[in-house]
């Protein structure tokens, strides 16, 4: 237990110097959690010489409740109505931003003769834009009171309704394994628990209410923290996805008046353990696997690929909101940024017992694109001014003419 | 005068206040509590003026709202009943001749020619105090009495250590004497 005990210390010790490095730069901790992993891994300190933490169970486990609290802040934020009042604007520029970089992932997958299972999860990694990274950067420009935030904001809400579905369906296939039927049974069980969920979120909204209506602030946090692992471990066991199970959970919660309390008391307990979970991503990686020119020419190929797609149609998006080109193009800039939810999609293909492409190759690739692309959309949004500069000259030479 | 109100999700919520024909007011409320406030120019980017925590906030509103009131404990305060009848608050300054004496001592309404009808200490009030009340240093008196009796009754209760009080009461004297009661 000792030994135990000091890793553990050791773990959130490299976290908290992981945290102050990136607050000292003034970029998303993200990234610098997954660094961190990756450098006390077996695979970086440990082949040095220099004492590392090995993946165990208790890590494992904080990393796993990081996930399902990530997805239950998801859902808690989540509101149906706010999507039913701008569902023409949110339905297009996600319809539009899903059409172009879910495919252009898949196309890559298959092109590299990888089996439709394995471009899926490829798809879904490059498609969605980092919530957390890109509403940072928001509130660190100060973009949020300016108009480029609501595009970016509706299209995220868009993209994390999608990836709840994508998951529900890859976590049924993946799980499921095997033979056609086996999968289609675990799809149907899939849709089966989500049914009862969203059921029990939309009619039982009274018994979300009472359930956390206690006056003691200890008895709403264990209750809380109880209902929603509960679900999400219950959800497992049966090879459903925790994290969509989670974020209906969070869904039921966001309709009662303990929202805010909701927010306050357990945000606390989600940066820990999803900073956990970052780490753990990180300490499963190897980063000697990009020594390989296959997977760095992999990596090459999906940054080159995925970058101008967003780009676009994080532009397009914009004049659908109706922005100017100046505004339009920030907003393409701050959809470059890939996080959280391409390491969520890469865990569960790492512990998918699949192929070495699903179980290996996938995670790994997916740190790397992280690790790029959440710095490149960061760094993007701060110098967007010289992507403006671009749209912008051509504008005035255009009303120069006139 | 609009206010525009949208949502930011994941965020909070986003007022805009429409300040001058091009000007608005941006006011960002964070989930956390955290408001932020910009200034927006027309087309311009919003620029961030100031932020303030969620309690900050709500006393930084109730001011601009006109409705912060905060008593002044040290300072006098005074409503008029008529023209020649002031109702007073006076607080007892350390080193006041008043401290240590009774009403009684005093004969207060003699002397003064003001009636106190109650006595303020620390967070209770005794109203209708008796003449054997003992006046405390920190106490505040209520009186009713003409404004030339309250100025005396506030000479009093202050300290008698500052020259200011001592040259007002030197100047005041000679024409307080055909008021004496």
């Amino acid at each position: 237990m000792a030994a135990l005990l000091f890793e553990a210390g050791v773990m959130f010790s490299v976290l908290a110097v992981a945290g102050a490095v990136a607050h000292r730069i003034d970029l998303s901790v993200i990234p610098f959690y997954v660094v961190s992993g990756v450098l006390v891994s077996p695979f970086v300190f440990g082949s040095l010489g220099l004492p590392a933490l090995e993946d165990q169970q208790f890590i494992t486990l904080l990393a796993e409740l990081g996930i399902v609290f990530l997805l239950f802040f998801l859902g808690l934020e989540f509101s149906l109505d706010r999507l039913l009042e701008s569902r023409e604007e949110i339905g297009k520029a996600g319809a539009l931003d899903l059409a172009v970089n879910l495919p252009v992932g898949v196309a890559i997958g298959l092109a590299l003769g990888w089996s439709l299972l394995e471009a899926f999860v490829l798809g879904g990694i490059v498609y969605i834009s980092s919530s957390a990274v890109i509403t940072k950067s928001l509130i660190d420009l100060g973009w949020i009171a300016n108009d480029e935030a609501r595009p970016m904001l509706g299209t995220l809400v868009f993209e994390d309704l999608f990836i709840a579905f994508y998951l529900a369906v890859l976590s049924a296939v993946i799980l499921g394994g095997g033979t056609f039927i086996e999968v289609l049974q675990q799809v149907a069980v899939a849709m089966g628990f989500l049914a009862v969920l969203v059921a029990a979120v939309y009619f039982g909204s009274a018994y979300f209410e009472r359930f956390l209506a206690v006056d003691s602030q200890e008895l709403f946090v264990i209750r809380a923290v109880a209902i929603t692992v509960l679900v999400a471990g219950g959800a497992l066991a049966l090879g459903v996805s925790e994290a969509v199970a989670a974020f209906f959970i969070g869904m039921g919660f966001s309709g009662t008046d303990h929202l805010h309390d909701l927010e306050r008391r357990l945000i606390p307990l989600r940066d820990v353990f999803a900073a956990v979970f970052f780490f753990w991503i990180g300490l499963n990686t190897d980063p000697t696997v990009f020594g390989s020119v296959a997977v760095a020419g992999l990596l090459v190929v999906l940054v080159v690929a995925t970058t101008p797609t967003k780009l676009l149609t994080g532009f397009l998006s914009g004049r659908i909101y109706g922005l100017n080109d100046r505004r339009s193009v920030r907003v393409g800039c701050g959809m470059v940024t890939r996080g959280e939810f391409s390491l969520i999609i890469a865990a569960l293909a790492a512990g998918s017992g699949g192929s070495v492409v699903l179980a290996e190759t996938i995670p790994s690739v997916a740190v790397g694109y992280v690790l790029v692309m959440s710095i490149l959309g960061t760094l993007f949004m701060q110098y967007a001014g010289l992507f403006e500069r671009f749209v912008v000259t051509e504008e005035s030479v255009s009303t120069g003419a006139d | 005068m609009t206010v525009y109100e949208s949502d930011l999700p994941g965020v909070g919520k986003k007022f805009e206040i429409e300040v001058d024909d091009d000007e608005q007011l941006v006011i960002v409320t964070h989930n956390t509590g955290k408001r932020e406030v910009f200034r927006r120019h027309g087309e311009s980017d919003s620029e961030k003026l100031f932020e303030l925590s969620d309690r900050l906030a709500r006393q930084v509103g109730t001011i601009l709202e006109g409705a912060y009131f905060q008593p002044v404990a040290t300072e006098t305060t005074e409503t008029m009943l008529d023209e020649d009848t002031l109702f007073e608050w006076v607080a007892v300054a350390e080193g006041s001749e008043l401290i240590g004496k009774t009403l009684a001592d005093m004969d207060f309404r003699e002397t003064t020619g003001t009636s106190v009808v109650a006595i303020q200490r620390d967070d209770e009030t005794e109203s209708n105090p008796g003449a054997d009340t003992t006046i405390r240093a920190g106490d505040t008196l209520v009186i009713i009495g003409t404004p030339d009796a309250c100025d005396r009754v506030e000479r009093l209760a202050a300290g008698t250590d500052d020259p200011r009080e001592e040259a007002a009461q030197a100047a005041d004297e000679p024409a307080d004497d055909d008021t004496d009661a």
